[in-house]
């Protein structure tokens, strides 16, 4: 059984390192012909500082999936504010959004409760997934404004926090299809992304290991990706 | 002075060629899918086009074979500027060639913006 796991976390784990290896090349090249343009003036300094800080976040956010694949004791249940962990992604996702063109907004209306689950890890794959987001969004939509929409809302099946925009983003099918075409095509989640989109991955990884869920997800009006958590009654109370 | 039709999803690296060929005296337009791009090349009628080969949805290579069906834009060169290493569409290099009007192939994590621009100006010279 032991060896089962640690055989199928091993799979998991190459494919993973496999397609962030394939997203890694994005940043450094940028990084590359950034400073091959710039002569380094201030507006491309500010860029290349991002986009290094992306290719660290996409390292970090791997190792952290990985990690909790292998171990998800390590990242115990706390007592989370949804409302601030979204708050925090998109201080962390802002500058990265701003060098693809992309406005960035919190929806954060209504009155929710706390939830069960890690803080960090919570973060983390919110932070992945944006992140994965913002640099496919401007391939599907071209030189229109693009915004994207960190949200959270009541649905019947608990509260959903998740990322969205106004064009259609996967559905169901194509990220089913893509999590099975992970780790054996160059571009499994090609209706979305021109490279391995492994930041979806990632998320996706983070949030099974702790007993979540990603999936195609509507908001209001918008659409996109997100996962649904638990309100702790219990919390509510006190 | 040569029109450059620039197809390149990551909006970053799409900013950083187009100056860098704007420097050295081109008109670029850059287009993010390969749907807006036939549209793009009905309008700006290029001389070169550079293709990234990964795009979303549609591949680089369906884009050429629609470019090809239209009989006016069967001679623009065509430079290949991809993330996808040669071996992996190696047995398709010589159709591509022969066939697709395809000029060169630049793997992009290893050509500097001098050797595309050198690239450039080498076969926008052939066409003006």
């Amino acid at each position: 059984m032991a060896s089962e796991r640690d055989s199928s976390v091993t799979v998991l784990s190459q494919q993973l390192l496999l397609g962030v290896a394939e997203e890694l090349k994005l940043p450094l090249m940028q990084i590359a012909r950034q400073v091959e343009l710039a002569g380094l003036n201030t507006d491309a300094r500010r860029q290349l500082q991002t986009i290094a800080q992306t290719a660290l976040t996409l390292v970090d956010n791997y190792i952290l999936g990985v990690r909790l694949t292998l171990d998800p004791q390590q990242f115990p249940l706390e007592t989370v504010s949804i409302s601030s962990v979204l708050y925090d992604a998109e201080q962390r996702l802002d500058s990265f959004a701003q060098n693809y063109g992309v406005d960035l907004e919190l929806s954060l209306s209504g009155r929710y409760g706390p939830v069960i689950s890690n803080r960090f890890g919570l973060q983390t794959a919110l932070v992945s997934l944006g992140a994965a987001l913002i640099e496919a969004m401007p391939a599907v939509q071209g030189t229109k404004q693009l915004k994207l929409q960190l949200a959270m809302h009541r649905s019947r099946y608990g509260l959903v926090a998740g990322i969205y925009t106004d064009t259609k983003q996967l559905s169901e099918a194509a990220l089913r299809h893509g999590r099975r075409l992970q780790g054996h095509s160059r571009q499994p989640l090609n209706e979305l992304n021109h490279l391995h989109g492994a930041g979806i991955f990632v998320a996706d990884t983070i949030l099974k290991a702790m007993n979540l869920h990603l999936f195609v997800s509507r908001h209001h009006r918008l659409y996109g990706l997100g996962t649904v958590l638990e309100p702790s009654s219990q919390l509510t109370l006190i | 002075m040569s029109k450059v039709l620039l197809i390149e999803p990551d909006r970053v690296l799409a900013r950083v060629f187009k100056t860098a060929l704007e420097t050295s005296g081109n008109r670029v337009s850059v287009m993010t899918s390969a749907q807006a791009a036939i549209f793009e090349a009905d309008e700006f009628q290029p001389d070169l086009i550079i293709l990234e080969l990964q795009l979303v949805a549609h591949s680089g290579i369906e884009f050429l074979y629609e470019l090809r069906s239209y009989p006016e834009w069967q001679s623009i060169p065509l430079i290949i500027h991809t993330i996808v290493p040669f071996n992996e569409f190696q047995r398709s290099w010589q159709l591509l060639q022969n066939e697709l009007g395809v000029v060169s192939y630049l793997y992009k994590p290893q050509t500097t913006l001098a050797e595309l621009k050198k690239q450039v100006q080498l076969y926008s010279a052939v066409t003006t």
